[in-house]
């Protein structure tokens, strides 16, 4: 007889991969999702005043609500209401989305703001748009603040993308526990699970770490 | 349209969630329960860890930043959910006798245990800002090392780690629903339920969304008011 994590994790290790890709897509899509919408709700609370408190509202609706309460929210209520998402993956692309929004947004706005306004007016000076003044002056150089806090957002999405899960989108963690519904060797699959997990979240935030570090050298 | 126009209604009426508060009330408490009992653990760990990392033996400060980064790096539901299945089954083989953790207890080691890499964290850094000087001068002036540590370190460093850590306990009440997963019945599990017996899971999520989102928006203003003074007074 194999050992147990040979018998259950390895002879399925195709089943665990495509749970992987499932995690890859929905962090990527939600992260991504999270980035424009926080962008677009951190410039309708600086530039567009008559869409500063609705704005202002959802941002901190977004980052006072638990992901979990959030992930129902959206799978349960906004198909009813807005008729979509239309599907588990889809409902849980937004709900990461939304979570990690309000975040982003905070971010942002602390990143923009602290661009000294003369570099701003001196580019407006020398007759640049405020398109052109946002993408060559006040976004280069809020990115070296933001990333940091970027990146760990990043983190904190591929995190919380376990509790997709929970809505039957077949990520790893759902594929870990209907294997271990199917085999009942807890120990050897949530196990290799976990290290899977640990092992890809803790490369990542040593990439993370270094890139940081190698930008405040350089700019600091 | 006007079929989704009803269903937004109804979305928002929350009657229904005022007809169950019942059953939803107690399993509010729940929540603040497994909170409190989570922060004591947490808070116990992340001392002991800091305290580690902070350590002149190599291999104790190795250990220390081990431990944290594995907590900080394991998503909180296989931690929860590995913690509730594995250590028992463990444990059983080894003392040959059935043990098994309850959903409550699992869930306050698991939470106390991610939790405390953030705080073994904010610790580190509240204690490694005193200067040396400071603690030089009381052992020169005769303090042993326990006493300049309760007098000298701990009081300046805990005004420099208070805003953060009140923003880590804002953080752990939003995980404390996730013990709902393991069926700790607090308030998300009674919500649901509630609406697989009603099959009305529009008010009922909505409603559970908005109190979390009271409490926890209230908490963390609570937070910031509270800590500014205390911020500006450790300058």
């Amino acid at each position: 007889m194999d050992a147990p994590w040979i018998r259950t994790v390895w002879r399925h290790r195709d089943v665990m991969w495509d749970g992987l890709v499932v995690t890859m897509q929905v962090t990527a899509i939600g992260f991504v999702g999270a980035v424009v919408l926080g962008f677009v709700l951190c410039l309708l609370v600086m530039y567009v005043k008559p869409l500063r408190w609705p704005a202002r509202v959802l941002i901190e609706f977004f980052r006072a609500t638990p992901i979990y309460v959030q992930l129902l929210w959206v799978n349960y209520v906004w198909p009813g209401v807005l008729g979509w998402p239309s599907s588990f993956f889809e409902a849980g692309c937004a709900a990461l989305a939304v979570q990690s929004a309000g975040y982003l947004a905070e971010t942002f706005r602390a990143g923009i703001e602290g661009i000294s306004r003369g570099h701003v007016e001196a580019a407006r000076a020398q007759g640049m748009s405020s398109l052109l003044v946002m993408r060559r002056i006040i976004l280069p150089q809020a990115f070296h603040t933001m990333a940091p806090s970027i990146m760990n957002q990043f983190l904190v999405v591929i995190k919380s993308s376990t509790l997709v899960s929970v809505i039957a989108v077949p990520d790893l963690m759902y594929q870990a526990l209907r294997l271990t519904a199917i085999w009942f060797e807890p120990i050897a699959i949530l196990s290799c699970t976990a290290l899977v997990y640990i092992t890809v979240i803790t490369c990542l935030s040593l990439v993370f770490k270094w890139y940081t570090d190698r930008l405040r050298e350089r700019y600091l | 349209m006007l079929e989704n126009l009803q269903q937004s209604l109804e979305a928002f009426d929350l009657a229904l969630f005022w007809e169950y508060r019942a059953v939803l009330l107690p399993g509010l408490l729940y929540n603040f329960y497994v909170f409190f009992l989570t922060v004591g653990v947490a808070v116990g760990l992340g001392l002991v860890a800091a305290t580690l990392r902070l350590s002149s033996n190599v291999v104790l400060r190795w250990i220390g930043t081990g431990y944290a980064e594995l907590c900080r790096n394991t998503p909180e539901y296989i931690t929860l959910i590995w913690i509730f299945y594995v250590p028992p089954l463990l444990l059983s083989a080894a003392l040959d006798r059935n043990v098994s953790f309850s959903p409550l207890l699992a869930a306050v080691i698991a939470l106390g245990l991610a939790s405390s890499g953030y705080f073994t964290e904010t610790f580190r850094a509240g204690i490694s800002s005193v200067p040396r000087g400071h603690i030089e001068a009381a052992r020169a002036l005769g303090m042993s090392r326990s006493l300049t540590m309760w007098r000298i370190v701990l009081p300046q460093a805990v005004r420099h780690m208070l805003p953060e850590a009140m923003n880590q306990m804002v953080s752990l009440f939003k995980s404390t629903t996730l013990v709902s997963l393991i069926a700790v019945p607090d308030l998300l599990y009674q919500v649901s339920l509630v609406s697989n017996a009603t099959s009305k899971g529009l008010p009922l999520y909505s409603g559970a969304a908005l109190v979390y989102f009271l409490i926890i928006f209230g908490f963390a203003t609570l937070a910031q008011r509270f800590s500014d003074p205390w911020r500006q007074r450790s300058r």
